[in-house]
């Protein structure tokens, strides 16, 4: 597209036709402010919040979705707007819930700040405020309709980026507000958990399901040892959540964590790297059984478990699917298990007085814990799950230092990490640290990328896929594999996880593995991650993540010197009876 | 009576099918060109140039191009598609068939509104005459050309007469206008070229063609082409719908249909503007004052603070929701006019921010529903409500 | 729209049934057809009466006396607007305008429009419903 020519406030810029007006402010370094408008979402143009003046137009020009026109002449904060701007932000305080001292999102509210920013400090449409009213209340995800501004960016997202559309306006003008079908609430329907929605909702209207106020009562009880695991991506979230600047920071994660008062802080990176020996061990049984035996009814392509809210996706809307997953937990809830089993023995604790807490970049853990199958330990696996924001303001409220307090370790036996353990943190993780270890196992030789590093399912890039030949000598046992092709497949995002899913229904794809994770960009890119999300944050957040894995000694999960212990102590082999028993599930088809 | 001619209701009609088979004796582009230079101006109120818009969808890149026509009149006070329809129902098909070749087009759909379920079979009776004496479905007349209409029916929603929010609710979801551009004619229903256009506007087509536009322009008054249909209602002795040049003053339409002791005229419904006994002579027109299809006629007996109330009630009730000026500033609108009712507010000065909440809905609304809501509220008050707080003689 | 206009007029609302296997004809969620069905004034997913009376309650009807033919009517029938009688025979709402402003007061009962009311006819009109 050709270069045109434009003027924003006097000075005449040349920007490639085609953007919108909101683009060519921003590259002018002219700041626009938006509500409904979000990087990740398709543009809505409702909330009129983006209004500037064009010279011409009868009426205001909606700069996130008008194009830029040759010789367009744009004022952004004329008299005319500037009133416009003002009335539509007191427009929306006018009936908001503006208790902010009580809302999740105080201090971090798109609205809050466009008010403060606008000096807003009366309100002549002042009216009666909606009634709080949490109406969706579900495990992982709540909605409180008296703080919604009808922006639909969680509309948008539960549609385009996940293909759940579960939330939806309901009515119209003066009754509309978004709701579920038959107002069921979230719990009701089809709803992933994914909590997406809440990372991109502008206000407090959606947020995570607390268990801060039942966490430090256990931290505070004398009677109870509460264990903690944090997962992979946490580490590259909590700085971000405390203010902070992206990056790595799991020492000063850990030494946070340990002065909230927890008594054994723990890695998820562990069980991710217990997760890749058994999954690997079960594909490549069933490539075995595939290719070996010949037997036609193996599942494949076998599909990763790992995503909580792809789990509860493919239950409601691939049932006939669910042979395909691989049978083991999610590492949450195989270090769950562990924790009241394995962990209690070799502590030497009573497992009932065990409190155990997972922090996850998730809400879908939340929903997940409650499973009822999740008791294998013969108690609750996971007690509670604390996501990276709700941590960060467990650290603020204990007035921790998180930028400057010294690094500490993670505790040992369930509490060493491999590089293969976090990059489970990002899409295409799994499947590259499953390679790493199955490509071992099979072959006897590490897998043939510079530095162990398999580019191609790395990347932002919706639906990723490998092929990886198999050389024509394999180590002993696995000789059936020699000179196969390994096909693979990488989905994040539950719309990325449809558009993979409708082609193995239709018997249109021949991969062998399939990594899926519910949400956008991955772990990293969590519904329980900080508030604000966009490609180019997620980005970041991936670039520390990998930068992990290349500083860590160990980055194959079978080099994990803590798993080679657990297996010979305690569980002897892969898929042996007491993995059946504590690390393998079930799952349940549900209706859509 | 200077009343002019009468096109469209008028009692010498010419005979059905004359219009379509001349448009098909030109070439597409001279049916646009005709219809251009009539300078005919979309009936249904917003009043933009037909010729313009048939010439856009007929030159943009698309295929299954498609004429749409608005027959979901719902503006307060208007009526006169729904007796256009009773009694001439063949001329709308007609005028949607001749934009059909003249766009390039083969598909149709009339989107009548809920409140006229009675009007399916007088539709249907006329689509299936049309069809009989092949003058519409596949190739008419023996010349190539086919073109079929559907009939489909809204359910109940002021807004969908906003033609993009007709194309939504036509596709089936809610009807919600969508951000422009792009424009209908380039992508409209199902992301194909579309026209949409009024039920008046098509059923003037077959009279352009016939007469010519250089005539049908001369039928205007005022810089206006063409003639037009008024629906009048309320304080008058012979409410109906009458036949008038485009541009013709207000105070003719209200002599013919004999209304008395007048203290007030809505023109171009609630979302058109009430003018005092001192502006009846301003003209019908686009520039002066805008018609629509409806004007009510209130006598002194009528309480203004009542009649805004109702109408800031139906806006209330009718916005999409979407948008926030549309959605929270009619529903502030109603909250102050009821205010007012209540004595609670003094003076004139009071309004101040709600006179700026009325500006910022016009300029900044999605859609022409919050874009013309607050007319009403500014024109009545302004010019109707007195306050306690009111210098004498101001 | 069209598969709901016909259950609405057939079934008189569009039940939860009905929602879920529309939107499983057009491979899209419940929840959009149920956003869908709550956006516009003639669908409804409650029950309603075997009649539908929709008394016009803007500006033209207004004038004409529509106040007084809605009193006169909720009267009769016992209840209030967007109620439906407790044998199930009548659902009586008000409507935007309906297009009869010039013979207002009007009403549409069920697809039959009724004009020029006076509390009298429309409770005649309304008694003479089976």
């Amino acid at each position: 597209m050709p270069n045109i020519s434009v003027t924003i406030n006097g000075i005449t810029t040349s920007v490639r036709e085609g953007v919108t007006v909101l683009e060519a402010c921003e590259l002018a370094g002219v700041e626009i402010p938006t509500l409904c408008y979000h990087p990740d979402l398709s543009l809505a143009g409702n909330c009129r919040m983006c209004l500037v003046e064009v010279e011409g137009w009868r009426t205001l020009a909606i700069a996130c979705v008008t194009p830029v026109t040759p010789n367009m002449v744009i004022h952004t904060h004329s008299k005319k707007v500037r009133k416009a701007r003002r009335t539509v932000l007191k427009l929306l305080l006018a009936n908001h819930n503006v208790n902010c001292p009580e809302c999740e999102r105080n201090r971090n509210c798109e609205l809050q700040e466009l008010s403060e920013k606008h000096n807003i400090t009366t309100n002549e449409y002042q009216t009666t405020p909606k009634p709080v009213s949490v109406e969706e209340v579900s495990p992982g995800v709540m909605r409180d309709n008296s703080r919604c501004i009808m922006c639909t960016r969680c509309v948008r997202t539960c549609e385009e980026l996940q293909s759940v559309a579960v939330i939806k306006p309901v009515g119209r003008s003066a009754e509309i507000k978004i709701s579920t079908f038959m107002d069921r609430g979230l719990d009701g329907v089809a709803c992933a958990q994914c909590g997406q929605c809440i990372n991109r909702c502008p206000t407090g209207a959606l947020f995570e399901t607390s268990e801060v106020r039942q966490i430090w009562e256990a931290l505070e009880d004398p009677e109870k040892f509460v264990v903690v695991q944090t997962a992979p991506a946490v580490r590259v979230g909590i700085a971000e959540a405390l203010g902070l600047p992206t990056g790595r920071s799991t020492g000063q994660m850990v030494a946070s964590i340990r002065g909230l008062g927890f008594d054994r802080v723990l890695d998820t990176d562990f069980s991710a790297d217990l997760t890749i020996i058994e999954e690997g061990h079960e594909l490549i049984g069933r490539l075995g059984q595939a290719l070996q035996a010949g037997d036609p009814n193996v599942h494949l392509p076998m599909i990763t478990s790992c995503s909580p809210g792809w789990i509860k996706f493919i239950e409601h809307k691939y049932p006939h699917l669910l042979s395909n997953l691989s049978t083991c937990k999610s590492p949450q809830q195989m270090f769950g298990a562990l924790v009241k089993t394995y962990l209690a023995e070799k502590e030497g604790i009573d497992p009932a007085n065990i409190i155990s807490v997972s922090i996850m970049p998730c809400t879908a853990k939340k929903y997940e814990k409650e499973r009822p199958e999740m008791n294998a330990s013969g108690y609750k696996d996971v007690d509670y799950v604390l996501t990276t924001r709700e941590l960060a303001s467990m650290i603020e409220e204990a007035g921790i230092d998180f930028e400057h307090i010294a690094e500490e370790k993670f505790d040992r036996w369930m509490g060493h990490s491999t590089g293969a353990g976090v990059i489970f943190g990002a899409t295409g993780g799994v499947m590259e640290a499953a390679l790493r270890t199955a490509y071992e196992v099979v072959t006897g030789h590490e897998i043939p990328f510079e530095g162990l590093n398999v580019t191609p399912v790395r990347g932002i890039e919706g639906i990723k896929e490998a092929a990886i030949t198999m050389p024509d000598r394999m180590a002993d046992g696995f000789e059936f594999l020699a000179g196969v092709t390994l096909k693979v497949a990488v989905a994040h995002g539950l719309s990325n996880a449809e558009r993979l899913m409708k082609k193995v229904s239709a018997g249109e794809a021949d991969y062998h593995f399939i990594e899926i994770m519910a949400c956008p960009g991955g772990c990293l890119g969590g519904g329980g991650q900080p508030i604000p999300t966009s490609p180019e944050i997620r980005r970041k957040r991936a670039e520390a993540i990998y930068a992990e894995d290349a500083a860590l000694h160990f980055r194959k999960s079978h080099a994990n010197p803590e798993i080679q212990l657990l297996y010979a102590e305690y569980l002897e082999k892969p898929l042996g009876h007491k993995s059946h028993e504590l690390l393998h599930t079930t799952y349940t088809p549900r209706k859509d | 009576m200077a009343a002019g001619k009468r096109l469209l209701l008028g009692d010498d009609q010419p005979s059905i099918g004359e219009a379509l088979i001349k448009a098909m004796d030109m070439s597409p582009a001279d049916v646009v060109f005709e219809v251009r230079e009539s300078d005919i101006r979309g009936r249904g109120g917003a009043g933009f140039p037909t010729g313009i818009k048939w010439n856009l969808a007929g030159a943009a890149s698309g295929d299954h191009k498609m004429v749409i026509c608005n027959a979901d009149e719902g503006e307060p006070g208007t009526f006169k598609d729904r007796v256009l329809i009773e009694k001439m129902a063949w001329k709308l098909l007609e005028g949607m068939t001749i934009a059909g070749y003249a766009i390039g087009s083969s598909h149709g759909i009339i989107y009548l509104r809920a409140e006229y379920p009675y009007l399916v079979p007088i539709l249907e009776k006329a689509r299936q005459d049309l069809i009989s004496q092949g003058l519409l479905g596949d190739d008419i007349q023996g010349r190539g050309f086919s073109f079929n209409i559907e009939i489909r029916s809204g359910a109940g929603a002021y807004v969908c007469g906003e033609e993009t929010s007709l194309i939504e609710s036509l596709e089936g979801k809610r009807g919600e206008p969508r951000n422009k551009p792009p424009f209908p004619v380039n992508s409209g229903y199902l992301a194909r070229p579309t026209v949409v256009n009024n039920v008046e506007t098509f059923a003037a087509v077959p009279h352009i063609l016939l007469g010519g536009a250089e005539w049908y322009q001369g039928l205007g008054r005022d810089d206006c082409s063409g003639t037009k249909l008024f629906s009048i209602s309320g304080d008058v002795e012979n409410p109906g719908v009458y036949e008038l040049p485009m541009g013709a003053a207000l105070r003719e339409l209200l002599e013919l249909s004999g209304a008395k002791d007048i203290a007030a005229v809505q023109v171009g419904g609630a979302s058109g503007s009430t003018v005092t006994p001192d502006e009846l002579d301003k003209p019908m027109s686009f520039s002066a004052l805008p018609p629509g299809g409806s004007v009510v006629v209130f006598n002194s007996s009528r309480d203004m603070l009542d009649v805004l109330e109702n109408f800031m009630e139906f806006f209330v009730h009718e916005s999409c929701g979407q948008c926030t000026p549309c959605r929270e500033g009619n529903r502030r609108l109603l909250d102050i006019i009821r205010s007012i009712r209540a004595g609670e507010i003094a003076s004139r000065d009071d309004l101040k921010p709600f006179f700026l909440l009325a500006d910022v809905m016009k300029a900044g609304s999605k859609c022409g529903l919050g874009q013309t809501s607050p007319n009403c509220f500014v024109d009545i008050i302004t010019k109707f409500i007195a306050f306690p707080g009111d210098k004498e003689g101001a | 729209m069209e598969i709901l206009t016909d259950v609405n007029r057939e079934l008189g609302c569009i039940p939860e049934e009905a929602i879920i296997a529309t939107a499983s004809a057009v491979g899209v969620s419940n929840a959009e057809i149920y956003s869908v069905v709550s956006f516009y004034s003639f669908f409804s997913i409650k029950p309603r009466g075997r009649h539908i009376v929709r008394l016009c309650s803007t500006i033209s009807c207004v004038m004409s006396g529509s106040a007084e033919v809605l009193e006169a009517v909720k009267g009769d029938l016992g209840i209030r607007e967007g109620e439906t009688t407790p044998d199930g025979r009548i659902t009586l709402e008000t409507t935007s305008c309906i297009g009869l402003c010039d013979q207002a007061p009007a009403m549409l009962v069920n697809d039959e429009p009724h004009t020029r009311l006076t509390p009298e006819t429309a409770r005649a009109i309304i008694a003479g419903l089976e």
